[in-house]
């Protein structure tokens, strides 16, 4: 499709940035010198490195939350608390962890989208892979990540399968 | 927004993790920022925005009973909306394609994927802060332009007067 040669009819109205309310010239500039500078940059990872151990038990929290929902067969309750796995464990310094349960996550998610159950195998090889990482002292630099990878191209074939079901 | 003055600048966190919103609550006021309001849901702080007029918002996506989609359609949508061209940075774990243009289609400023870095916060604040977009109203979306880039790959539908004017600069 080229370039209409003539002007469409106004379907979409452009409203340029000043046309609306955008931050002062004086707070825009406050702000970025703020994010450019490496003493706030610094005492914003202060604050990131003394979240970790916090957020490190509120990970094993929810894996005893998700282990709950497993046993209850209850698989949109192991998404939610695979998602807030994912979602905390990599600032809790569980790289390992939150990428297992973000590949939990996409199973999950596109099984549901396709309207299928899940495999229970499947699940269970992530929840266990997620408590195992997330109880390990090196979680990232020992088994984690070579587990994570693993679990990734298993789900990645799985969802293949079901693209390819879809599609046939 | 804003001819507030630095010091009145006023953010909203909108996420239904406590220890979450903290953590993102005390990156915004090591930035500098003295006033951060708290949300636990799309609900509250769709009641907070309209009673205190944040500058910016950072939402999570995944939350109950109204999430960060259905609040960022109410604040860019709604009649109530005391402000709906407020800057929102979804902040979320959902990798997932769907979800992702789910929100876009809702009308958020920018992604910012967990875990959350400070680089990567402060590179969203930036380009907040350093480019706004234009805002576009269609049938169907009102919300930042979703053409991020000019793509020459673009191949329409052409919907927009602008659409035609570059065409005749091109020439």
């Amino acid at each position: 499709m080229s370039r209409p040669s003539k002007p469409p009819p106004a379907q979409a109205e452009s409203i340029p940035p000043g046309a609306y309310p955008v931050f002062s010239n004086a707070v825009a500039m406050r702000l970025l010198k703020a994010v450019r500078d490496p003493e706030v940059h610094a005492r914003a990872a202060r604050i990131m490195g003394d979240s970790t151990e916090e957020l490190r038990g509120v990970v094993l929290g929810y894996i005893d939350r998700v282990e709950a929902a497993a046993q209850s067969g209850n698989f949109a309750g192991i998404y939610d608390q695979a998602h807030e796995i994912r979602g905390l464990a990599g600032n809790a310094g569980l790289t390992a962890t939150a990428r297992i349960a973000n590949g939990l996550c996409r199973y999950l998610d596109a099984l549901g989208r396709a309207k299928r159950d899940p495999e229970h195998s499947v699940v269970r090889l992530h929840l266990d892979a997620i408590a195992r990482a997330a109880h390990a002292e090196d979680e990232a630099t020992r088994l984690g990540d070579a587990v994570a990878g693993e679990l990734e191209q298993l789900v990645d074939k799985k969802l293949a399968e079901i693209n390819e079901t879809q599609t046939t | 927004m804003s001819g507030a003055a630095f010091e009145q600048l006023r953010a909203l966190v909108v996420e239904d993790n406590v220890h979450m919103r903290t953590l993102l609550r005390s990156l915004l006021v090591a930035l500098g920022i003295r006033e951060v309001l708290e949300a636990g849901s799309g609900e509250e702080a769709f009641a907070i925005l309209r009673a205190r007029l944040p500058d910016l918002v950072l939402t999570d996506l995944s939350m109950k009973p109204m999430d960060g989609i259905e609040f960022t359609r109410t604040v860019r949508l709604s009649d109530d909306s005391p402000n709906p061209y407020v800057p929102i940075l979804m902040v979320t774990g959902h990798t997932e394609r769907h979800r992702v243009e789910a929100a876009r289609d809702a009308g958020v400023t920018e992604f910012l994927a967990k875990p959350i870095t400070v680089q990567n916060l402060f590179l969203r604040v930036e380009e907040i802060v350093e480019r706004p977009r234009p805002y576009v109203r269609c049938s169907g979306y009102f919300g930042p332009d979703r053409r991020r880039r000019d793509d020459e790959a673009y191949r329409g539908p052409w919907r927009r007067q602008d659409d035609f004017e570059k065409r005749l600069e091109i020439r």
